[in-house]
């Protein structure tokens, strides 16, 4: 017992100690020895997130991404001062957000360069390619953005689906080819996603976010979180009556499911900023392109039962966010929160390409080196990027 | 538990996105924008035009306070004014409300003091530099070489004696000439040096306008424009002048990096003399265009009393605080109640 005791008190004591130095030593950093970190000048940062054409207002969201508090002092259309309104207040704490509405007789569809001035006069701004009035949310326009949603996910991943007695009929080899296709073409689309993800951070998510790092933190803790409790479902199919297969297709539906709520945010702020011609693009090009994703669902489960209701539910649950990701993107757009559910997505997908590469191992090509998985990865990007072209 | 750290993470993320839906405050305050219309808002207003004036400099003060210096005689007969000017270049001024800019002043400020004399006069200017860098003072009109300061430059701590005689007849501006030169002369040392002819000119209620702006963030180009420095200072509080009385302006444009400024008058005419050296008027006109350092006076009556613009028909530096108002009053009083 005494032993035991003491031998604990060792255990903690070697645990805790270390620790202690390091508080000793990140006290004295901040302390005494400040002079070695000679911290230079603190700027004042602001990043204008959105930018939002209200009736006779012009509605500017603003946050404070530097190191140190700022006081907003002072707005401007195209560099021309103009009174304005802030809330809460002008004073903004690091991270802390407010909003600016600036009357102006806007026109719809011209450029504008909104400028806001801080404290020690430096001003930052914003450009708008096109003015258009915000959507307001009601159900004309929700219903309006569930069609879109339905025609760009759910209608092209059923009649992928459809492709699924084809499967079903051809030889194990030619089903690896398949199975291999459909990583192909979620590389793509994980691919896809991490560039879109960095691409809007890039426009309108300030430095002080890390967001190259965010878009990777996001990602491998979606990747992680998905792998753990992947495989924690399929376990449980083993058990139960939901067959691998099933679980595989639920996990591929799971992933697209989430990058299709990307691919909704997409078409819903391309339409919130006004840029219809983008949208239609977005539209025709996802919709096309979205096919194959019915494709990637269907080659796992063509080697269980065919049940018509688990295959609709599934092409629900990878088709069905686009409307949801359209209502947000189009109603309440915010970069972080796309930043965040692309990478999300991207996380998901790489999760399912590691599952489906595990299947075709157990399925008998222990070295994923036959022809028919080397050509069905090539042929899945090359499809993906081909369609890509389109949007 | 990784799953719960990723949803952890994606609330996170929304309460990042979508923050400030808590500390509403409930009280509402109006203000009235550029075209009149009011608004209404339970935040605070960003409007440097309508709000009470909080800076430290007063360009009401500056408008019609002219230095006559210590006047003495001199054995030769000449008349002697001595002025004492301090530079310095650590001081932080509200240059619009709420906007801090390090200023570099003349006697503590931007524009520095007007200095006046009559044609003919002894001007000595003892010239301390309080300031961390070097700093002179180069007059424009007629003097010696080694009074031109240019090459004689002061150290910090420094001091040097200019003197003088005051030539010729006009409005001319003074300002720092050490390299860089541009960056002496927008950080605010710059100031109105006026030379009265000896005969003097008809009696008015004088004024000065320096043009000048401010490039608060360093990108060569002003964010801010004013007559006497403080944007929109004039709109909010109108220059308060009488009807039928002769009003002079000695006009300095000091604004850099704008190739241009100029000055449009409303509801009148002004008879114009550039630099004012001649005692002519060249034009009678609302408008009239000057480049860097170019002045001169304006002179005109107003027949009716009320509210008159002045501002930069350059439109941009209006809309970026070179505008402001002349507030006539009548003559009703002595009319209606007078002897």
């Amino acid at each position: 017992m005494e032993i035991s005791k003491t031998s604990k008190a060792k255990l903690v004591a070697s645990g805790v100690i270390p620790f202690a130095f390091l508080v000793i030593m990140i006290a004295y950093i901040f302390g005494p020895g400040a002079d070695l970190l000679g911290l230079g000048v603190a700027l004042p940062e602001i990043t204008i997130e959105k930018v939002d054409f209200v009736g006779p207002e012009i509605v500017v969201t603003v946050r404070n991404t530097g190191p140190i508090p700022v006081e907003v002092v002072m707005a401007d259309v195209n560099d021309r001062i103009q009174p304005a309104a802030i809330e809460p207040d002008r004073f903004l704490e690091r991270f802390e957000s407010a909003t600016v509405r600036i009357p102006f007789d806007w026109n719809v569809a011209e450029p504008y360069i909104v400028g806001l001035t801080v404290g020690d006069g430096t001003r930052f701004e914003k450009e708008i390619a096109a003015a258009a009035p915000a959507l307001v949310p009601n159900i004309e326009l929700a219903s309006f953005f569930a069609v879109i949603g339905t025609y760009v996910g759910i209608i092209p991943v059923m009649i992928g689906l459809l492709w699924l007695p084809f499967i079903k009929r051809i030889s194990k080899n030619k089903y690896h080819f398949f199975l291999a296709l459909t990583a192909g073409l979620l590389l793509f689309l994980g691919i896809d996603s991490i560039e879109e993800a960095l691409e809007v951070s890039k426009e309108s998510l300030a430095g002080s976010f890390n967001p190259v790092l965010l878009v990777a933190t996001v990602t491998v803790l979606s990747f992680l979180g998905l792998y753990y409790s992947a495989e924690k479902l399929t376990k449980r199919a083993e058990s139960s009556k939901m067959t691998k297969p099933v679980a595989i297709g639920l996990m591929i539906a799971i992933g697209i499911g989430l990058h299709n709520f990307g691919e909704g945010l997409a078409i819903g702020a391309a339409i919130g900023l006004g840029s219809i011609a983008f949208s239609t693009f977005l539209i025709v090009g996802f919709a096309l392109h979205n096919t194959t994703e019915g494709i990637a669902i269907a080659a796992p489960l063509s080697r269980g039962k065919l049940m018509v209701g688990k295959l609709a539910a599934l092409g629900m649950i990878a088709g069905a966010p686009a409307i949801f990701g359209a209502w947000v993107g189009g109603f309440v757009y915010s970069p972080f929160t796309s930043v965040v559910f692309l990478s999300v997505g991207a996380g998901a997908i790489f999760q399912v390409i590691v599952i489906i590469l595990k299947w075709i191992r157990e399925e008998g090509d222990r070295n994923l080196s036959s022809a028919a998985v080397a050509s069905g990865f090539a042929v899945g990007m090359v499809v993906m990027y081909l369609t890509s072209i389109l949007i | 538990m990784v799953f719960a750290l990723a949803i952890t993470a994606i609330f996170a993320a929304f309460y990042f996105a979508y923050p400030g839906l808590s500390d509403a405050k409930p009280e509402e305050k109006a203000f009235v924008t550029h075209n009149g219309a009011v608004m209404r808002t339970t935040g605070e207003v960003l409007d440097p035009i309508y709000t009470s004036q909080t800076v430290e400099f007063d360009p009401d003060k500056y408008l019609r306070q002219f230095n006559y210096g210590r006047v003495s005689a001199l054995p030769d007969g000449k008349v002697l004014r001595e002025f004492t000017i301090i530079a310095e270049d650590d001081k932080m001024m509200e240059v619009s409300p709420g906007v801090f800019y390090n200023v570099w002043t003349f006697n503590g400020t931007v524009p520095g003091p007007t200095i006046r004399a009559t044609e003919g006069d002894v001007v000595r200017i003892k010239f301390i530099n309080n300031g961390s860098k070097s700093h002179t003072m180069h007059f424009h009109g007629i003097h010696e070489a080694e009074m031109d300061g240019v090459f004689e430059i002061v150290g910090s701590k420094g001091q040097f004696t200019y003197e003088f005689e005051a030539l010729p007849v006009g409005v001319h501006p003074y300002h720092c000439h050490v390299m860089p030169l541009e960056e002496h002369i927008v950080h605010g040392l710059y100031g109105v040096y006026i030379v009265d002819p000896k005969e003097g000119r008809p009696p008015a209620d004088e004024m000065v306008m320096v043009l000048n702006g401010f490039d608060t963030d360093f990108d060569t180009e002003n964010n801010f424009y004013a007559a006497n420095s403080i944007p929109f200072y004039y709109q909010h509080h109108p220059i308060q002048i009488n009807v039928d009385e002769l009003i002079r302006v000695y006009v300095v444009n000091m604004v850099e990096f704008d190739p241009i400024n100029n000055l449009h008058l409303h509801g009148n005419l002004y008879h114009y003399y550039p630099t004012g050296t001649d005692t002519v008027p060249s034009t009678y006109t609302d408008m009239i265009t000057l480049s860097q350092t170019e002045r001169g006076i304006m002179e005109f009556k107003y027949d009716y009393p009320g509210k008159y613009l002045f501002h930069a028909h350059k439109v941009e530096f209006s809309e970026k605080g070179w505008v402001g108002l002349f507030l006539v009053k009548g003559d009703s009083e002595e009319t209606e109640y007078g002897n």
